[in-house]
């Protein structure tokens, strides 16, 4: 036993020594010979790490004397560990960023300015829309270079409007649009399987229509020091517009979205219209194949201006404590910018953000049509949003929670709005 | 007479009763085994049923790792409608060009050098700690069962700043050091306790023959140590073969990656391309080590229990 257990020990501590020593070879980088490693990590699973193996190997052969080493985890595991890493000063040199946490690593100066970079150095924005480039920014400074985009729209499923026989609106306003539903509601058709058709669910529980609504009022959502910069009033109004609706039966009822779960009610084909972000058109073909589905802006009582903008569907960053920002720009600027790069991702992470790879990519079917769209309303678009406030995701869930005590009749419209004000001032306040 | 009176009957009374039943004793004894039986039964039933709870999340893991990728999420039923083998031979084929080999040997590395260094290190210090008086050995014990109160997450961020300006970030130094090192206080703290149950005339006797400390522990503690030793390895391999949090930060090449860190990286919510199956699969292969290996040492655990019953 004792000469067998230490047989055991010299060669495990053998083996230890050897994987160990393997492992930390690869991440030496000689720089006075010219050769730079850089380290990239993303989230995702084995079909984005083969597009990224894809990318990353034809920059190295084009690049000679560069090489990047790849990783990636999936999305939730990925916070911890890049927080981590920010709090020993030791983020990756290119990183996959969320607008959602574009906030929390840009503020504390863990990111790097990539506008500091002049000359050859810099990132080229060029091929990105005006409007999309300041969602980056922190505080005056580009922490994050957005990759792909999308942006709201109204869906409609032309194969339901036919069969309940109620003509939907081109270009609606609010009115005329909870008009249409609530005709939808009256005209009382059913679909094959004898489930009611609607209009729409309740939409006025989805935060980001809510935001959208008050762009088209000029009001900004947040103001500069994160606080909210609509009012309560706003919030109540914004509930109460579709208070008919809600109580004359006008809308999908809860109980039947919550059934329908993890289907959305236009995924099964029970509403003839839904708003939400262009992206979702694939999910919607796929999930109910037998729709003709189209997309328009959503309602706006100036159909001049809608309130849309692009949001960037995810973003790329540099390390702040990066030993080499001048190549980890350039790598960067090759995944944003370079058709070859373009072409490895494909739609997979949003429309392609920069036109030089947009104009070189080949879309053809759901493509094609959500880049069509997002080409329609780009004279109509304003500026994208910051990167959202700390607590965003909070204000976004509660906002949805209060919105169904008001379906289920136990909150009034003041009661619930005032709820949810005072909830969020608090989030916001307990996130500064 | 209650039932537990009858069952609790001294020996020799039960032995008179045995040569000797009146037809009385004989019929109340059918009874009471008439009895004894349903509870049999029913105390069956219920286990059974509670069998039945445990084990149907495993049997339903091991079927829908045999079930086309895309009948999987939804479905509660254990019985399949189509067997496939296209889950394991994706499982198989590794992920991102990384073989599962390797996710299976980086694993296995790192659960065989926690074994090693936990019981090697965690005999020694325990061995100080309880048989040799040195100056402040109470202040010294009550501080290592202090860092048992830590909580895990107050010293990861210290201690990746530690890893990482000692340039051992990506290798699997950070998760072997401490235990080569004694830092698992509940190791340590377990042998201490099973060393103080040792009799101290066997380490006395040993001394008398001229044995030093180094004779005492190697000659008369480790083969006494045995089921200590064994019941920290099992859980220092469990755990080590479960972790998550510490691989993933520490360990940032895939060539590099453990099987709990790989076996997430099927299923990506926000890519919209999730492979249930193969995550599955290999779900079910990754539990196949740890269940050889407390099949083979659980007869230990129960020795081990059996003998700290057992005072000097």
């Amino acid at each position: 036993m004792k000469r067998c257990m230490r047989i055991v020990a010299v060669t495990a501590t053998a083996a230890l020594l050897a994987a160990g020593c393997g492992g930390g070879s690869g991440s030496g980088d000689g720089a006075e010979g010219g050769d730079v490693s850089l380290v990239m990590t993303f989230w995702g699973n084995d079909d984005r790490a083969q597009r990224y193996d894809q990318a990353l190997r034809a920059y190295e052969e084009a690049n000679p004397g560069v090489t990047v080493q790849e990783t990636f985890v999936d999305y939730p595991s990925y916070w911890p560990a890049r927080a981590t890493e920010a709090a020993g000063r030791s983020l990756p040199d290119v990183m996959l960023m969320d607008l959602s946490y574009l906030r929390e690593f840009g503020a504390n100066g863990q990111l790097l300015d990539v506008s500091t970079l002049s000359g050859d150095e810099a990132i080229d924005l060029s091929g990105m829309s005006d409007s999309l480039i300041p969602s980056g920014q922190v505080d005056g400074a580009q922490v994050g270079v957005p990759v792909g985009t999308n942006a709201f729209a109204l869906f409609t499923d032309a194969a339901a409007v036919e069969a309940t026989g109620v003509p939907a609106p081109e270009q609606p306003t609010w009115d005329e649009y909870n008009d249409y539903v609530a005709a939808v509601a009256a005209a009382g058709a059913t679909d094959a399987e004898g489930q009611a058709l609607f209009g729409s669910g309740d939409y006025t529980g989805i935060f980001w229509i809510f935001i959208h609504w008050l762009n088209q009022q000029g009001v900004e959502p947040f103001t500069e020091d994160g606080e909210l910069g609509f009012t309560q009033d706003d919030v109540a109004e914004w509930w109460g517009s579709v208070e008919d609706l809600r109580g004359g039966g006008g809308f999908i009822s809860p109980e039947r979205v919550n059934q329908l779960t993890p289907l959305s009610i236009f995924d099964a084909g029970e509403t003839t219209t839904e708003q939400s972000w262009d992206n979702f058109l694939a999910g919607y073909v796929s999930n109910n194949p037998d729709g003709e589905h189209s997309l328009q802006p959503i309602p706006s009582d100036d159909p001049a201006d809608p309130g849309l903008f692009l949001k960037p569907s995810m973003l790329y960053s540099i390390g702040a404590n990066t030993e080499h920002p001048a190549e980890a720009a350039a790598l960067v600027d090759y995944l944003v910018n370079d058709p070859a790069a373009g072409e490895a991702f494909g739609t997979s992470q949003g429309l392609r953000a920069s036109s030089y790879q947009r104009d070189a990519m080949e879309l053809e079917g759901v493509d094609a049509q959500v880049a069509e769209y997002e080409e329609s309303i780009e004279p109509l678009l304003q500026d994208s949003p910051p990167p959202p406030v700390r607590g965003f995701g909070t204000l976004e869930a509660r906002f949805l929670e209060i919105n169904e005590n008001l379906n289920y009749g136990t909150l009034s419209v003041d009661e619930a709005a005032e709820q949810w004000y005072g909830e969020a001032q608090q989030t916001l306040a307990d996130n500064q | 007479m209650t039932e537990t009176q009858m069952s609790s009957t001294p020996l020799p009374a039960a032995a008179a009763e045995a040569v000797m039943p009146s037809d009385h004793e004989r019929e109340r004894r059918r009874r009471r085994r008439g009895r004894d039986r349903r509870r049999a039964v029913v105390f069956h039933a219920i286990t059974l049923a509670l069998v039945v709870v445990i084990l149907y999340p495993a049997v339903w893991m091991v079927v829908s790792s045999f079930r086309p990728s895309t009948e999987i999420v939804g479905n509660v039923s254990i019985i399949p409608s189509a067997v496939t083998l296209e889950n394991y031979a994706s499982a198989f084929s590794g992920i991102g060009g990384v073989s599962f080999w390797t996710f299976f040997a980086n694993s296995t590395i790192l659960a065989v050098g926690s074994v090693v260094g936990v019981a090697a290190s965690s005999a020694v210090t325990a061995y100080a700690l309880a048989r040799i008086d040195f100056r402040g050995r109470a202040l010294w014990f009550s501080l290592m069962i202090a860092t048992l109160l830590l909580p895990v997450h107050v010293i990861l961020i210290p201690q990746y700043i530690v890893f990482n300006n000692l340039g051992l970030v990506n290798t699997f130094w950070p998760l072997l050091l401490g235990k080569f090192l004694a830092a698992e206080a509940f190791f340590v703290f377990l042998m201490v306790q099973f060393m103080r149950n040792l009799p101290r005339e066997l380490d006395e006797a040993a001394r008398i023959d001229g044995a030093g400390h180094v004779r005492i522990f190697r000659s008369i503690m480790l083969p006494l140590m045995k089921p200590a030793l064994v019941t920290s390895s099992i859980f220092a391999f469990i755990w080590s073969w479960n972790d998550f949090l510490g691989p993933l930060l520490y360990l940032k090449d895939p060539n590099l990656y453990s099987l709990p860190i790989a076996l997430r990286l099927y299923v990506d919510q926000t890519t919209g391309t999730s492979n249930f199956g193969a995550q599955i699969a290999m779900a079910v292969l990754a539990l196949v080590p740890v269940l050889i290996f407390f099949l083979v040492f659980q007869r230990y655990i129960v020795a081990g229990v059996a003998t700290q019953g057992l005072k000097g």
